[in-house]
């Protein structure tokens, strides 16, 4: 009935999703619901989470952005990257976590603060939808 | 006529660098294998992400965009896509011989350099080029951040005015048997200047916002295709130039047991001799 097709596309693989009642986005200005017949567009996400909801299951994936391509009966997500939430190596999202704070506090001239900034919410990002 | 321990030792050795070759000849084919998948596995989004691009750009401004300008070309960049490791047939030197070409014709005083892999860094900086960053030792495993950290570096270089054009040279995957040197630019991008599409769609941030975090992504991805295909045509070249050699030994161990043979009858039929005429001479 109301549900939809989604397909998720990164440059390492692609995942396809049927029978899609509900997705969540996180978009540049806030987290956006997407159900069926929604206005066609392309909206650009930031670092967070997508929730899916299939056949009335919750599915969680972490993303570092990209966008989404709205059209009348499906979606399509362009990410750069993509975890679900049960294949998130959290010991490796902690490991980056505690690199990108030590940088921070150390003032690595190296590597500019947006850089570090950028890395760090990343690593919490996936670090907090690991324990989903 | 060489002797025959002389013989038997270059026959040992050449086995034994026979081993070799077979061995990496057998890891660049399954180097190259994997390769290819991820070729494969990366089409879908960068051709996802080029139509978004070609169906946005004929309805903003040129003029909005840093990464689209078009300025008069003052000074170059050049990407030199290579390998870390020799061993390979031709790859590297074509590739340089080609970019080198192409780089001191347009002068090389005028040219910055961005080299990836070993093979090119060292050939330049030795021969003074402006090499301003190299990039080694992350084919094994190369991961899709390494694209993106390259991209960063070249967009920044870009949008700060340092350089008025960008190209890459790398290693294009024909198929297993032959690999093209080729010569693309990167930047400023080009893209078919058709009418606006006018519809309806919408669009979150603006389009102009929405181009600009498209198009860092989009060169992100061609940076990855360029790292993937070179990565296979290495590992190609490696493979042929390995299976040659393997074959080339086996012929060098052919001629050289026909001489061993040769040799050690020779010494047969002398020592026969030798026995023939001392017992004659007893006689």
């Amino acid at each position: 009935m109301s549900s939809y097709n989604v397909e998720i596309v990164t440059p390492i693989r692609e995942i396809k999703l049927g029978d899609v009642s509900y997705l969540r986005c996180p978009g540049l200005d806030g987290s956006f619901g997407v159900m069926r017949n929604h206005r066609e567009g392309i909206f650009a996400l930031s670092v967070g989470e997508v929730k899916v909801t299939q056949n009335g299951k919750d599915e969680y994936f972490a993303t570092s952005g990209g966008f989404a391509e709205i059209l009348n009966d499906s979606v399509k997500l362009l990410v750069e990257s993509l975890e679900r939430s049960n294949e998130i190596d959290a010991d490796r999202a902690n490991k980056s976590f505690e690199r990108a704070q030590e940088r921070r506090i150390k003032q690595d001239s190296e590597l500019n603060e947006t850089r570090i900034e950028a890395s760090l919410v990343r690593a919490l990002n996936r670090l907090r939808i690991s324990k989903r | 006529m060489a002797n025959l321990k002389d013989i038997r030792d270059r026959i040992k050795s050449v086995k034994s660098i026979q081993k070799v070759t077979k061995a990496m000849k057998m890891v660049a084919a399954a180097k190259m294998r994997k390769a290819q998948e991820r070729m494969e596995q990366a089409r879908p989004y960068s051709n996802s992400l080029s139509d978004i691009i070609q169906n946005i750009l004929p309805d903003v401004d040129r003029d909005m965009l840093p990464l689209l300008d078009m300025r008069e070309i003052k000074r170059k960049a050049y990407v030199i896509v290579c390998a870390d490791r020799g061993l390979a047939g031709a790859f590297n030197t074509n590739l340089l011989k080609i970019a080198q070409r192409e780089i001191d014709e347009f002068g090389k005083d005028n040219v910055d350099l961005f080299c990836v892999g070993k093979k090119a860094r060292d050939h330049f900086t030795y021969r003074n080029y402006n090499v301003i960053e190299s990039h080694v030792d992350f084919w094994a495993e190369m991961e899709f951040e390494n694209a993106m950290m390259i991209g960063r570096s070249i967009i920044d270089h870009f949008i700060s005015g340092s350089v008025d054009e960008i190209h890459v040279v790398y290693n294009y995957f024909v198929n297993i048997g032959q690999q093209e040197v080729r010569s693309e630019t990167l930047l400023p991008l080009s893209y078919d200047t058709n009418e606006a599409t006018g519809s309806d769609r919408l669009y979150e941030p603006s389009k102009e916002e929405l181009v600009n975090t498209l198009i860092p992504r989009h060169l992100n991805v061609q940076m990855w295709k360029y790292l993937l295909e070179s990565y296979a045509s290495e590992q190609a070249a490696r493979m042929l130039s390995m299976e040659n050699a393997t074959s080339n030994a086996q012929d060098m161990i052919k001629d050289l047991t026909l001489q061993f043979n040769k040799a050690r009858q020779a010494a047969i039929t002398t020592e026969m001799l030798e026995i023939v005429g001392g017992a004659e001479a007893l006689g």
